[in-house]
Protein backbone atom coordinates (compact mmCIF):
# COMPACT_ATOMS: atom_id res chain seq x y z
CA UNK A 1 0.00 0.00 0.00
CA UNK A 2 1.46 3.64 -0.89
CA UNK A 3 2.03 5.96 1.63
CA UNK A 4 1.27 9.04 -1.29
CA UNK A 5 -2.44 10.19 -1.59
CA UNK A 6 -2.98 11.20 -5.39
CA UNK A 7 -2.79 14.61 -4.45
CA UNK A 8 1.08 13.86 -3.26
CA UNK A 9 1.52 11.85 -6.06
CA UNK A 10 0.47 15.11 -8.25
CA UNK A 11 3.05 17.12 -6.16
CA UNK A 12 6.07 14.85 -7.41
CA UNK A 13 4.38 13.25 -10.35
CA UNK A 14 7.17 15.97 -12.46
CA UNK A 15 10.29 14.73 -10.41
CA UNK A 16 9.26 11.42 -11.33
CA UNK A 17 8.93 11.62 -15.01
CA UNK A 18 11.92 13.60 -15.26
CA UNK A 19 13.75 10.33 -13.62
CA UNK A 20 15.29 12.92 -10.64
CA UNK A 21 13.70 11.54 -7.91
CA UNK A 22 15.43 10.16 -4.60
CA UNK A 23 14.96 6.46 -4.38
CA UNK A 24 13.00 6.33 -1.44
CA UNK A 25 10.39 8.75 -3.00
CA UNK A 26 10.60 7.16 -6.21
CA UNK A 27 9.95 3.73 -4.64
CA UNK A 28 7.01 4.76 -3.07
CA UNK A 29 5.95 6.42 -6.02
CA UNK A 30 5.92 3.15 -8.29
CA UNK A 31 3.76 1.66 -5.26
CA UNK A 32 1.17 4.09 -6.08
CA UNK A 33 0.67 4.27 -10.06
CA UNK A 34 0.94 0.36 -10.23
CA UNK A 35 -2.13 0.62 -8.42
CA UNK A 36 -3.59 3.90 -9.57
CA UNK A 37 -4.46 3.92 -13.71
CA UNK A 38 -5.19 7.64 -13.44
CA UNK A 39 -1.98 8.81 -11.79
CA UNK A 40 -0.38 6.00 -13.92
CA UNK A 41 -1.42 8.23 -17.03
CA UNK A 42 -0.38 11.65 -15.49
CA UNK A 43 3.25 10.38 -15.11
CA UNK A 44 2.83 8.69 -18.73
CA UNK A 45 1.86 12.03 -20.62
CA UNK A 46 4.58 14.05 -18.25
CA UNK A 47 7.28 11.57 -19.28
CA UNK A 48 6.62 12.22 -22.69
CA UNK A 49 7.77 16.01 -22.48
CA UNK A 50 10.80 14.76 -20.36
CA UNK A 51 11.74 12.07 -22.92
CA UNK A 52 11.70 14.89 -25.43
CA UNK A 53 13.76 17.46 -23.69
CA UNK A 54 17.16 16.08 -24.74
CA UNK A 55 16.46 16.79 -28.05
CA UNK A 56 17.28 20.54 -26.95
CA UNK A 57 20.86 19.86 -26.93
CA UNK A 58 22.85 21.28 -29.49
CA UNK A 59 24.34 19.34 -32.43
CA UNK A 60 27.79 18.62 -32.55
CA UNK A 61 30.23 17.00 -35.35
CA UNK A 62 32.29 14.24 -33.15
CA UNK A 63 35.86 13.45 -33.69
CA UNK A 64 36.47 12.05 -36.94
CA UNK A 65 36.87 8.78 -37.02
CA UNK A 66 33.71 8.41 -34.70
CA UNK A 67 31.70 6.16 -36.78
CA UNK A 68 34.78 3.84 -37.86
CA UNK A 69 35.39 3.12 -33.81
CA UNK A 70 31.87 2.60 -33.26
CA UNK A 71 31.07 0.31 -35.63
CA UNK A 72 34.25 -1.68 -35.10
CA UNK A 73 33.51 -2.09 -31.16
CA UNK A 74 29.97 -2.68 -32.49
CA UNK A 75 31.14 -6.08 -34.39
CA UNK A 76 33.58 -7.19 -31.50
CA UNK A 77 30.52 -6.87 -29.20
CA UNK A 78 28.29 -9.00 -31.51
CA UNK A 79 31.15 -11.59 -32.26
CA UNK A 80 31.19 -11.88 -28.22
CA UNK A 81 27.60 -12.69 -27.56
CA UNK A 82 27.13 -14.80 -30.76
CA UNK A 83 30.77 -16.86 -29.59
CA UNK A 84 29.06 -16.97 -25.96
CA UNK A 85 26.02 -18.09 -27.35
CA UNK A 86 26.91 -20.90 -29.79
CA UNK A 87 29.13 -22.22 -26.64
CA UNK A 88 26.33 -22.47 -24.32
CA UNK A 89 24.26 -24.49 -26.79
CA UNK A 90 26.91 -26.83 -27.76
CA UNK A 91 27.50 -27.15 -24.21
CA UNK A 92 23.77 -27.56 -23.63
CA UNK A 93 23.81 -30.89 -26.41
CA UNK A 94 26.80 -32.51 -24.80
CA UNK A 95 25.09 -32.50 -21.20
CA UNK A 96 21.90 -33.51 -22.39
CA UNK A 97 23.86 -36.27 -23.86
CA UNK A 98 25.81 -37.14 -20.57
CA UNK A 99 22.81 -36.85 -18.86
CA UNK A 100 21.44 -38.91 -20.72
CA UNK A 101 23.92 -41.42 -20.38
CA UNK A 102 24.01 -40.95 -16.54
CA UNK A 103 20.02 -42.03 -16.48
CA UNK A 104 20.33 -45.24 -18.23
CA UNK A 105 23.03 -46.26 -15.90
CA UNK A 106 20.76 -45.16 -12.71
CA UNK A 107 18.16 -46.88 -14.34
CA UNK A 108 20.51 -49.99 -15.04
CA UNK A 109 21.98 -50.07 -11.30
CA UNK A 110 18.60 -50.29 -10.06
CA UNK A 111 17.80 -53.58 -11.48
CA UNK A 112 15.40 -52.13 -14.04
CA UNK A 113 14.74 -53.34 -17.68
CA UNK A 114 15.35 -50.31 -20.23
CA UNK A 115 14.66 -50.56 -23.85
CA UNK A 116 17.48 -49.23 -25.00
CA UNK A 117 21.42 -49.87 -24.12
CA UNK A 118 23.05 -46.90 -25.44
CA UNK A 119 21.43 -43.20 -24.97
CA UNK A 120 18.50 -41.57 -27.31
CA UNK A 121 19.71 -38.75 -29.73
CA UNK A 122 18.75 -35.45 -28.15
CA UNK A 123 15.59 -33.83 -29.61
CA UNK A 124 16.02 -30.28 -30.21
CA UNK A 125 13.40 -27.93 -29.42
CA UNK A 126 13.19 -24.42 -31.12
CA UNK A 127 12.35 -22.00 -28.16
CA UNK A 128 10.29 -18.68 -29.66
CA UNK A 129 9.21 -15.23 -27.86
CA UNK A 130 4.99 -15.29 -27.17
CA UNK A 131 2.52 -12.90 -29.32
CA UNK A 132 2.49 -12.28 -32.89
CA UNK A 133 6.17 -11.86 -33.79
CA UNK A 134 7.46 -15.28 -32.48
CA UNK A 135 11.32 -14.54 -32.11
CA UNK A 136 13.36 -17.31 -32.21
CA UNK A 137 14.49 -17.59 -28.27
CA UNK A 138 16.98 -20.34 -28.01
CA UNK A 139 16.81 -24.43 -28.10
CA UNK A 140 16.05 -26.41 -25.88
CA UNK A 141 17.48 -30.58 -25.97
CA UNK A 142 15.40 -33.28 -24.56
CA UNK A 143 17.37 -36.86 -24.50
CA UNK A 144 15.29 -40.03 -23.27
CA UNK A 145 12.19 -37.71 -22.54
CA UNK A 146 14.56 -36.61 -19.26
CA UNK A 147 17.45 -35.31 -19.77
CA UNK A 148 17.05 -31.10 -20.48
CA UNK A 149 19.29 -28.67 -21.59
CA UNK A 150 18.21 -25.45 -22.42
CA UNK A 151 19.92 -22.33 -23.76
CA UNK A 152 18.38 -19.24 -24.60
CA UNK A 153 18.86 -16.20 -25.86
CA UNK A 154 17.10 -13.19 -26.88
CA UNK A 155 18.49 -9.45 -26.11
CA UNK A 156 15.27 -8.36 -24.36
CA UNK A 157 15.07 -10.82 -21.87
CA UNK A 158 15.92 -8.14 -18.90
CA UNK A 159 19.09 -10.06 -15.94
CA UNK A 160 17.26 -11.86 -13.51
CA UNK A 161 16.19 -15.11 -12.27
CA UNK A 162 13.24 -17.29 -14.40
CA UNK A 163 11.50 -20.82 -13.78
CA UNK A 164 11.55 -23.15 -16.21
CA UNK A 165 8.63 -24.75 -16.80
CA UNK A 166 7.58 -28.35 -18.57
CA UNK A 167 4.04 -29.51 -19.58
CA UNK A 168 3.77 -33.41 -20.35
CA UNK A 169 1.71 -34.06 -23.00
CA UNK A 170 -1.54 -34.92 -21.25
CA UNK A 171 0.10 -33.84 -17.99
CA UNK A 172 0.11 -30.98 -15.58
CA UNK A 173 2.65 -28.21 -15.47
CA UNK A 174 5.37 -28.39 -13.20
CA UNK A 175 8.70 -26.19 -12.72
CA UNK A 176 11.68 -28.22 -13.42
CA UNK A 177 13.91 -25.53 -11.73
CA UNK A 178 14.79 -21.93 -11.46
CA UNK A 179 17.41 -20.72 -14.39
CA UNK A 180 19.36 -17.45 -14.41
CA UNK A 181 19.49 -15.31 -17.41
CA UNK A 182 22.16 -12.37 -17.62
CA UNK A 183 21.94 -10.33 -20.38
CA UNK A 184 19.59 -11.79 -22.60
CA UNK A 185 21.67 -14.86 -22.22
CA UNK A 186 20.75 -18.15 -19.83
CA UNK A 187 21.29 -21.77 -19.68
CA UNK A 188 19.84 -24.67 -17.29
CA UNK A 189 21.19 -28.26 -17.79
CA UNK A 190 19.30 -31.03 -15.69
CA UNK A 191 16.70 -33.74 -15.72
CA UNK A 192 12.92 -33.68 -15.14
CA UNK A 193 11.32 -36.01 -12.95
CA UNK A 194 8.42 -36.58 -15.82
CA UNK A 195 8.93 -37.82 -19.36
CA UNK A 196 8.70 -35.57 -21.66
CA UNK A 197 7.60 -37.20 -25.19
CA UNK A 198 6.29 -34.87 -28.11
CA UNK A 199 3.77 -32.83 -28.03
CA UNK A 200 5.17 -32.15 -24.10
CA UNK A 201 5.70 -28.01 -23.79
CA UNK A 202 8.90 -26.47 -22.18
CA UNK A 203 8.05 -22.66 -20.99
CA UNK A 204 10.80 -19.85 -19.56
CA UNK A 205 8.81 -17.76 -17.22
CA UNK A 206 9.65 -14.39 -15.58
CA UNK A 207 9.51 -13.68 -11.43
CA UNK A 208 6.13 -11.66 -12.53
CA UNK A 209 4.32 -15.06 -13.66
CA UNK A 210 4.90 -13.63 -17.58
CA UNK A 211 5.74 -16.74 -20.14
CA UNK A 212 8.60 -15.20 -22.12
CA UNK A 213 9.29 -18.12 -24.42
CA UNK A 214 8.69 -21.47 -25.13
CA UNK A 215 8.77 -24.61 -27.39
CA UNK A 216 7.34 -28.06 -28.27
CA UNK A 217 9.36 -31.47 -28.35
CA UNK A 218 8.65 -32.66 -32.01
CA UNK A 219 9.03 -36.13 -32.77
CA UNK A 220 12.21 -37.73 -33.04
CA UNK A 221 13.89 -38.35 -36.30
CA UNK B 1 20.05 4.35 -46.78
CA UNK B 2 19.75 7.72 -46.04
CA UNK B 3 16.00 7.71 -47.00
CA UNK B 4 15.23 4.47 -44.49
CA UNK B 5 12.96 5.22 -41.47
CA UNK B 6 14.03 5.43 -38.75
CA UNK B 7 11.96 2.15 -37.28
CA UNK B 8 13.72 0.14 -40.31
CA UNK B 9 17.29 1.18 -39.39
CA UNK B 10 16.68 -0.12 -35.65
CA UNK B 11 15.23 -3.16 -37.11
CA UNK B 12 18.15 -3.68 -39.48
CA UNK B 13 20.65 -2.72 -36.25
CA UNK B 14 18.67 -5.42 -34.42
CA UNK B 15 19.28 -8.18 -37.40
CA UNK B 16 22.71 -7.87 -37.34
CA UNK B 17 22.68 -5.64 -41.24
CA UNK B 18 26.29 -3.70 -41.00
CA UNK B 19 24.89 -0.82 -43.66
CA UNK B 20 22.05 -0.31 -41.15
CA UNK B 21 24.45 0.25 -38.39
CA UNK B 22 26.64 2.51 -40.09
CA UNK B 23 23.31 4.34 -41.58
CA UNK B 24 22.29 4.47 -37.89
CA UNK B 25 25.52 5.60 -36.44
CA UNK B 26 25.85 8.51 -39.22
CA UNK B 27 22.30 9.66 -38.81
CA UNK B 28 22.08 10.38 -35.06
CA UNK B 29 26.15 10.65 -33.84
CA UNK B 30 25.86 14.73 -34.23
CA UNK B 31 23.00 14.52 -32.00
CA UNK B 32 24.48 11.69 -29.36
CA UNK B 33 27.56 13.41 -28.84
CA UNK B 34 26.33 16.89 -28.55
CA UNK B 35 23.96 16.09 -25.86
CA UNK B 36 26.58 13.87 -24.16
CA UNK B 37 28.92 17.17 -25.03
CA UNK B 38 26.37 18.99 -23.57
CA UNK B 39 26.37 17.62 -20.37
CA UNK B 40 29.86 16.64 -18.95
CA UNK B 41 31.26 19.18 -20.87
CA UNK B 42 34.49 17.41 -22.34
CA UNK B 43 34.78 16.57 -25.53
CA UNK B 44 36.35 13.43 -24.68
CA UNK B 45 34.25 11.90 -22.22
CA UNK B 46 31.33 12.81 -24.58
CA UNK B 47 32.93 10.38 -27.14
CA UNK B 48 33.60 7.68 -25.15
CA UNK B 49 29.64 7.99 -23.78
CA UNK B 50 28.34 8.35 -26.99
CA UNK B 51 30.24 5.43 -28.31
CA UNK B 52 28.89 3.09 -25.48
CA UNK B 53 25.52 4.83 -26.20
CA UNK B 54 25.59 3.45 -29.95
CA UNK B 55 26.92 0.08 -28.11
CA UNK B 56 24.25 -0.36 -25.56
CA UNK B 57 21.40 0.60 -29.14
CA UNK B 58 23.21 -1.77 -30.69
CA UNK B 59 22.62 -4.90 -28.23
CA UNK B 60 18.92 -3.60 -27.05
CA UNK B 61 18.14 -2.66 -30.61
CA UNK B 62 15.70 -6.09 -30.15
CA UNK B 63 13.94 -4.67 -27.35
CA UNK B 64 12.99 -1.51 -28.81
CA UNK B 65 9.43 -0.42 -28.44
CA UNK B 66 8.06 2.10 -31.09
CA UNK B 67 4.60 2.49 -28.59
CA UNK B 68 7.18 4.14 -25.89
CA UNK B 69 8.46 6.92 -28.10
CA UNK B 70 10.52 7.75 -31.47
CA UNK B 71 13.94 6.41 -32.14
CA UNK B 72 16.08 9.43 -31.55
CA UNK B 73 13.76 10.02 -27.78
CA UNK B 74 15.58 6.45 -27.21
CA UNK B 75 18.86 6.57 -27.84
CA UNK B 76 19.35 10.48 -26.67
CA UNK B 77 17.25 8.93 -23.49
CA UNK B 78 20.37 6.28 -23.31
CA UNK B 79 22.71 9.40 -23.96
CA UNK B 80 21.27 11.51 -21.02
CA UNK B 81 21.23 8.50 -18.45
CA UNK B 82 25.35 7.73 -19.28
CA UNK B 83 25.94 10.91 -19.32
CA UNK B 84 24.30 11.54 -15.77
CA UNK B 85 26.11 9.01 -14.63
CA UNK B 86 29.08 10.15 -15.81
CA UNK B 87 28.88 13.52 -13.93
CA UNK B 88 27.16 12.98 -10.85
CA UNK B 89 30.65 12.68 -9.26
CA UNK B 90 31.96 16.14 -10.32
CA UNK B 91 28.89 18.88 -10.64
CA UNK B 92 28.99 22.06 -11.87
CA UNK B 93 28.42 24.98 -9.67
CA UNK B 94 26.99 27.15 -11.61
CA UNK B 95 26.37 28.49 -15.20
CA UNK B 96 23.46 30.06 -17.18
CA UNK B 97 21.21 26.43 -18.72
CA UNK B 98 19.57 28.69 -21.10
CA UNK B 99 22.70 29.55 -22.38
CA UNK B 100 23.37 25.70 -23.03
CA UNK B 101 20.82 25.18 -25.64
CA UNK B 102 22.40 28.45 -27.62
CA UNK B 103 19.45 30.86 -27.36
CA UNK B 104 18.65 34.05 -26.11
CA UNK B 105 15.98 33.47 -23.52
CA UNK B 106 14.48 36.79 -23.93
CA UNK B 107 13.90 36.07 -27.56
CA UNK B 108 11.50 33.96 -29.68
CA UNK B 109 12.52 34.42 -32.82
CA UNK B 110 14.50 31.61 -34.21
CA UNK B 111 15.79 31.05 -37.53
CA UNK B 112 14.88 28.39 -40.08
CA UNK B 113 17.83 26.52 -40.04
CA UNK B 114 18.15 26.19 -35.99
CA UNK B 115 14.44 24.59 -36.27
CA UNK B 116 15.05 22.91 -39.25
CA UNK B 117 17.88 21.47 -37.30
CA UNK B 118 16.03 20.51 -34.14
CA UNK B 119 13.27 18.70 -35.77
CA UNK B 120 9.87 19.40 -35.64
CA UNK B 121 9.46 17.90 -31.76
CA UNK B 122 12.20 19.90 -30.93
CA UNK B 123 11.28 23.78 -32.48
CA UNK B 124 8.15 23.48 -30.58
CA UNK B 125 9.50 21.97 -27.44
CA UNK B 126 12.18 25.31 -27.59
CA UNK B 127 9.44 27.62 -28.54
CA UNK B 128 7.46 26.69 -25.67
CA UNK B 129 10.62 26.95 -23.16
CA UNK B 130 11.06 30.20 -24.54
CA UNK B 131 8.00 31.21 -23.59
CA UNK B 132 8.43 30.14 -19.73
CA UNK B 133 9.67 32.77 -17.22
CA UNK B 134 13.49 32.69 -17.00
CA UNK B 135 13.54 30.94 -13.59
CA UNK B 136 11.17 27.97 -14.92
CA UNK B 137 13.32 27.95 -18.05
CA UNK B 138 16.53 27.16 -15.74
CA UNK B 139 14.80 24.84 -13.28
CA UNK B 140 13.52 22.57 -15.70
CA UNK B 141 17.12 22.38 -18.11
CA UNK B 142 18.57 21.55 -14.83
CA UNK B 143 16.41 18.73 -13.82
CA UNK B 144 15.42 17.68 -17.56
CA UNK B 145 18.12 18.28 -19.04
CA UNK B 146 21.02 17.69 -16.97
CA UNK B 147 19.73 15.55 -14.46
CA UNK B 148 19.96 17.47 -11.42
CA UNK B 149 17.52 16.57 -8.15
CA UNK B 150 15.15 19.17 -6.88
CA UNK B 151 17.56 19.92 -4.29
CA UNK B 152 20.70 20.87 -6.10
CA UNK B 153 18.36 22.80 -8.33
CA UNK B 154 17.58 24.84 -5.11
CA UNK B 155 21.34 25.14 -4.24
CA UNK B 156 22.57 25.67 -7.39
CA UNK B 157 19.66 29.15 -7.49
CA UNK B 158 19.54 29.26 -4.16
CA UNK B 159 16.36 29.28 -3.60
CA UNK B 160 14.11 27.40 -0.92
CA UNK B 161 13.76 23.72 -1.61
CA UNK B 162 10.22 24.02 -2.25
CA UNK B 163 10.21 26.59 -4.88
CA UNK B 164 12.89 24.88 -6.84
CA UNK B 165 9.73 21.87 -6.68
CA UNK B 166 7.50 24.50 -7.68
CA UNK B 167 9.56 26.10 -10.99
CA UNK B 168 9.90 22.38 -11.75
CA UNK B 169 6.44 21.02 -12.07
CA UNK B 170 5.33 24.11 -13.15
CA UNK B 171 8.13 24.68 -16.37
CA UNK B 172 7.09 20.62 -17.02
CA UNK B 173 3.22 21.28 -16.75
CA UNK B 174 3.00 24.36 -18.82
CA UNK B 175 5.58 22.68 -21.50
CA UNK B 176 2.95 19.73 -21.28
CA UNK B 177 0.17 22.29 -22.03
CA UNK B 178 1.78 24.23 -24.98
CA UNK B 179 2.27 21.36 -27.06
CA UNK B 180 -0.83 19.81 -26.24
CA UNK B 181 -2.47 22.81 -27.54
CA UNK B 182 -0.40 22.95 -30.45
CA UNK B 183 -1.15 19.45 -31.46
CA UNK B 184 -4.98 20.15 -31.13
CA UNK B 185 -4.52 23.29 -33.06
CA UNK B 186 -2.77 21.33 -36.10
Amino acid sequence: MSVYTCAQLREIAPELALGVLGGAERAEAIIHINGCARCQAHVNELTEVADALPLLAPEHEPPPGFERRVLAAGRTQRRRGTRRFVAAVAAAAAAAAILSITIVRVVDAGGERVSAAVPGRPVEVRMATVGVDQHPAGWAYVTDQHAIAVAVSYSSFPTGEYRLVATPKGGSRFTVDNMKVIEGHGSWTGVSRVPLSTGSSIELVDDQGNLVCHGTVPRAE
Amino acid sequence: MWSVSDDALIAGLAAGDQDAASAFVRRFQRRVFGLARTIVGDDRAAEDIAQEAFLRAWRHAAAYDPRRGSVVTWLLTITRNLSIDAVRVRRPTSFDPTSLLGFDHESTERGPDEFAQLGEDGARLRAALARLPAEQCRAIVLAGLLGHTAREVSEMEDIPLGTAKTRIRTALQRLRTALVTEERAE
